[in-house]
């Protein structure tokens, strides 16, 4: 299975990651050796009946509701690119509508 | 050509918390903006989730009322996508393991009688925050207070026949979880969402046609009246030869009509996969079972009950369950020593006015179960009731007491109802000719003039006697 | 030695060492306030006065955390991750920030926005990576211990390269809260020392169950132990999958020397397998970009970090910040991940590899359910590789990996300690425990280390 220029463009827009068309080419034949480099674990002979592996505990531990914030040493403004009467600003959305 | 219409409907509910789902941060709705935020629902790099025990209980208690499987084990999903409002560039839901699957909740249609509709799904997931577009010229402004806060989603099945029936299924389950204390349910406040899916197929067909989306419904009423343009928009099309493309649609309240959301890609492909950062929810049977008892009598439940044991009508007993207030109200009444029949009509009358206005009544149940007996026992006339009850809802007091302060206990003192009569026949002498000559209607004219001259205060009923009395004696 | 001294001579190690390339951050005046912190302390902790350097993808308030990317250029978070807060508890001096691969994605640090870090004993060589910033401090003296994180590697690995100590903890001992996630079920902050027991001091500091982090698991904190005299009683096994016949000679003959080492030292050597030993390296490059490409998803330039100027809509803002703003080893990772999860093919490569995940898990229970207390491979499959050998080939640079990923899959503790040198280069030793057992691995290593001699070259 081969990762063609347009699969690369599809997954860029999904990743919402700019790549220009001089990139294209050398992104593609990188990307395709990746994914064939990964895609021999289809040999792997007993993928069947495998369980499922938990990195951490059988179960999640819940916290009480209460209201008990982590206070931030500094307040969204100082950290945003773009702050106005208290809201991130970012560029109008454009042709998309909300969804 | 007959059509049949299928609707199924996507509710999201904010489970009633004080906190945020995955954070401590406070969930309260009308605070400034980005003042309720920390890391985690900011997206800080660096921050982890961690769940809300409360927000979990209300969606387990919302699960069993509406009938379904509660699993106890379920897995939280990552559902990946871009938004302004959306600060992970993922949210956090559930895909594969559900909270809950498999329900049925019971809704009365107007046109098929009583039906069921199967609840696919109920899970949870949190909410994003809010974009505003038109706040600054150009720009998008956001808001994180609402990222982060706990909500659940209902999921029907494509069981509901007309808009008319998709508005009671909503107005049904408000109450239902409104009355389980799970949500305020208020779309006013973004604490209830509808999204509505709607196909239509030549009556008999069995396959289902190719349905679209309704988004961003903000009244039930518009759901309502979406799903009827969507429907006759569907329908033509369809009559006319051409084909519904799967589309997500919002509507219009100002012109009726429903339009295609302005979308450069229409599907989404939001790559769900478990969330890493959350082991899996495992909830005990025991604790299950614990939320389960956390749940008051249900509406249905409770008006079945009403009618057996009070004796009112299923209407009555329908005004009564509209909201759980309502119902604790009446049986205090009821309780406190008055009529059931009385307390409902009384209820139901005045007692709506105020609580329709400030959500509690003004008067305590002992208090109007005493007036309801007051007008029973002859005290005072039902008329001068209402002037009793209007002053004990804004002082209060005992309703004898008020009564008598207002010079509304009814006279029945046969010398005092005596001389009023002797006034009015003196005063009306052709009506008390006509009556002796065989107007037996005129009582009635006779026995108003008698009240009146009282000021309200005669004892009806022992005015006619005694009017009467005088009549035919001279 | 007072504190306030002990923050001057760190100040002035730093800038020595300052042709290394290995620091994003630091002051002589954040140092002198970490001096006055530490005195204004109530009572001496465990790391009192403790210079500790952290990798730039641990969040600190004090000063920037870029994680090695120009998207987060200036970026001060506004909060601290739990690890720090531990160990400032413990009376440590947070040293400076550490340069890495940017966010954590490499294993030579040659992909950071800011610049290759240099090999302390080799210019022209790569300290390892990613946490090859942490490495190359501890390695040349600057501090003696260092945070680092692992996600398939990436302390044990240049901890290899760089001849010092690297401890990957269990999965769920230390906290994640403030480290950037990279692969959510992999990640670990981890430890870099001069010795072993310098490595175990931090650990048992910044470990134990954390109420921020659900993944943590519910034990307290590490207690150090003192190393027992021997090995006596001890098993060991040698999965042979990891000493193929084309082993590199230099490291062979380190390895061959530290298990007749143990041997005398009366460990019980056995020899295991690890059948599926093979497939770790293209399982762990489908799950991890897979994990990273949701968490570096937050990274769009619209509430904090470096913002792209863009004429357009806020669509246009995102391409534009995240398509400069990453680099091509990351992009490449955000790219490979959103392909594996995208319909038509999550089944094929997410799904499976969740599968493979499991089957390599399970080749180390069964390993020690035979009767191993922990296993012994070499860390790396060569010495330090020189710059610019291996960044054409992407693939070329996962293969480095090649025998510690596996204990990042199977979520098991593991460490590296300087065995040898060949041609004056460093050679790793990697042993590996069973979940939540650090302690017996770590006194084993301990005693190894007392009876191999880390600095001497290696005939084969």
């Amino acid at each position: 299975m081969s990762v063609s220029a347009r699969d690369v463009a599809q997954v860029a827009k999904l990743a919402e990651l700019a790549v220009d068309d001089a990139e294209l080419p050398a992104l593609t034949a990188q990307m395709d050796r990746i994914v064939s480099f990964v895609a021999q674990l289809a040999a792997m002979p007993d993928l069947a009946g495998a369980g499922t592996f938990l990195a951490g505990p059988e179960r999640s531990p819940l916290r009480a509701d209460v209201v008990n914030p982590v206070l931030l040493a500094r307040p969204p403004a100082a950290i945003a690119p773009e702050f106005v009467d208290g809201f991130f600003v970012v560029p109008r959305l454009g042709a998309l509508d909300g969804t | 050509m007959s059509w049949e219409t299928v609707i199924g409907l996507e509710v999201h509910v904010q489970l009633g918390t004080r906190s945020k789902m995955f954070c401590g941060c406070s969930a309260s709705f009308g605070d400034a903006p980005n003042t309720n935020v920390c890391p985690v629902c900011l997206g800080l790099p660096g921050a982890l989730p961690v769940p809300n025990e409360q927000a979990i209980r209300l969606a387990t208690r919302a699960a069993l009322a509406l009938g379904c499987t509660v699993h106890e084990r379920s897995i939280f999903a990552r559902k990946n996508y871009f938004y302004p409002d959306l600060p992970k560039g993922y949210q956090i839901s559930q895909f594969d393991q559900p909270l809950s699957t498999g329900g049925r909740f019971a809704v009365e249609s107007a046109e098929r009688g009583p039906i069921e509709v199967t609840i696919e799904r109920l899970h949870i997931e949190e909410d994003a925050g809010k974009s505003l577009h038109d706040r600054i010229p150009g720009k998008t402004a956001v808001d994180l207070n609402r990222a982060g806060v706990p909500l659940a989603e209902i999921v029907s099945g494509p069981d509901l026949r007309s808009p008319a029936e998709a508005r009671v299924y909503l107005t049904t389950l408000r109450q239902l979880l409104v009355y389980a204390g799970v949500s305020e349910c208020s779309m006013e406040k973004g604490s209830l969402r509808v999204d509505a899916n709607v196909s239509v197929r030549p009556t008999g067909q069995r396959a289902l046609g190719t349905k679209t989306e309704i988004k961003n419904l903000n009244s039930f009423a518009n759901v309502e009246r979406a799903l009827e343009a969507e429907r006759a928009r569907q329908q033509a099309l369809l009559e006319g030869g051409g084909t519904v493309a799967q589309v997500s649609l919002t509507f219009s309240a100002v012109t009726g009509q429903v339009k295609p959301m302005r979308s450069k890609e229409e599907s989404h492909d939001y790559r769900y996969f478990p969330d890493p950062d959350l082991p899996p929810l495992v909830l005990s049977r025991d604790w299950i079972e614990d939320a389960r008892a956390g749940l008051p009598e249900l509406p249905a439940a409770k008006r079945a009950r009403l009618v057996v044991q009070f004796g009112l009508t299923a209407y009555d007993a329908g005004v009564l369950t509209s909201d759980r207030g309502i119902a604790d109200y009446f049986e205090a009444v009821t309780a406190a020593g008055a009529d059931p029949k009385s307390a409902a009509n009384w209820i139901m009358g005045e007692g709506m006015v105020g609580f329709n206005e400030t959500g509690r009544f003004a008067v305590v149940p002992p208090g109007l179960a005493g007036l309801i007996a007051l007008v029973a026992d002859g005290i005072v006339s039902h008329q001068a009731a209402k002037k009793v009850y209007a002053e004990m809802a804004v002082s209060g007091g005992a309703p004898r007491d008020v009564a008598a302060r207002l010079g509304l206990v009814q006279v029945r003192d046969e010398a005092a109802l005596a001389g009023w009569v002797d006034e009015v026949i003196a005063a009306h002498p052709r009506e008390v000719e006509r009556f002796r000559a065989g107007e037996i209607k005129l009582l009635g004219f006779l026995t108003g003039q008698v009240m009146k001259r009282s000021q309200g205060k005669a004892d009806p009923k022992g005015v006619q006697p005694v009017l009467q009395r005088r009549l035919e004696a001279k | 030695m007072s504190v306030r001294d002990a923050a001057t001579a760190v100040g002035g190690r730093l800038a020595a060492a300052g042709g290394l390339n290995a620091v994003l951050a630091w002051s002589d005046a954040a140092l002198a306030a970490e001096a006055a912190r530490v005195d204004a302390l109530p009572a001496r902790g465990a790391l009192h006065g403790v210079p500790v350097a952290l990798k730039d993808n641990i969040v600190t308030v004090e000063q920037p955390s870029t994680c090695g990317s120009r998207i987060l250029a200036g970026y001060v978070s506004p909060f601290d991750a739990t690890v720090v807060q531990r160990l400032r508890g413990a009376g440590a001096l947070i040293a400076c920030k550490t340069n890495l691969d940017e966010f954590a994605m490499g294993s030579s640090t040659e992909h950071s926005a800011y610049g290759r870090v240099l090999h302390p004993l080799d210019p022209e060589r790569v300290p390892g990576g990613s946490s090859g910033g942490s490495a190359a401090l501890v390695a040349a003296g600057v501090v003696p211990a260092a945070l680092g994180s692992e996600t398939g590697g990436s302390v044990r690995q240049p901890a290899s390269f760089c001849g010092i100590v690297g401890i990957k903890p269990s999965y769920g001992r230390v906290s994640r809260y403030g480290l950037v996630a990279f692969g959510s079920s992999l990640d670990c902050v981890s430890v870099f020392g001069r010795t072993v027991s310098d490595a175990e001091q931090v650990l048992a500091v910044i470990s134990g169950v954390d109420p921020l982090d659900p993944t943590t698991a519910n034990r307290p904190p590490l207690e150090p132990q003192s190393p027992p005299a021997s090995l006596t009683g001890t098993t060991v096994g040698i999965p042979r999958e990891y000493f193929p016949a084309d082993l590199h000679a230099g490291v062979r003959a380190a390895c061959d020397n530290a298990i007749a080492t143990m041997k005398e030292l009366g460990a019980n050597v056995v020899d295991v397998s690890l059948p599926h030993a093979g497939y770790a390296v293209p399982t762990y490059y489908i799950i991890a970009p897979a994990e990273a490409a949701a968490n570096l998803a937050r990274f769009d330039g619209a509430r904090y970090g470096a913002r792209q100027h863009s004429d357009g809509d806020v669509r246009a803002l995102y391409r534009a910040t995240r398509g400069k703003g990453f680099g091509a080893e990351v992009r490449r990772r955000i790219l490979v991940g959103t392909y594996v999860l995208s319909a038509g093919y999550h089944d094929a490569y997410y799904n499976r590899a969740q599968a493979a995940r499991a089957r390599i898990a399970e080749d180390f229970t069964r390993a020690f359910a035979s009767g191993v207390n922990f296993l012994f491979t070499p860390t790396t499959p060569t010495p330090a590789f020189k710059a610019g050998e291996k960044t054409d080939d992407p693939v070329a640079m996962y293969l480095a990996d090649i025998f510690v990923c596996s204990a990042n899959l199977a979520g098991l503790p593991a460490m590296s300690i300087p065995i040898g040198r060949f041609e004056g280069l460093p050679v790793g030793g990697q042993l590996m425990a069973p979940p939540f057992a650090e302690a017996g691995m770590i006194a084993a290593a301990g005693v190894l280390e007392r009876h191999l001699d880390a600095a001497r070259e290696v005939s084969p």
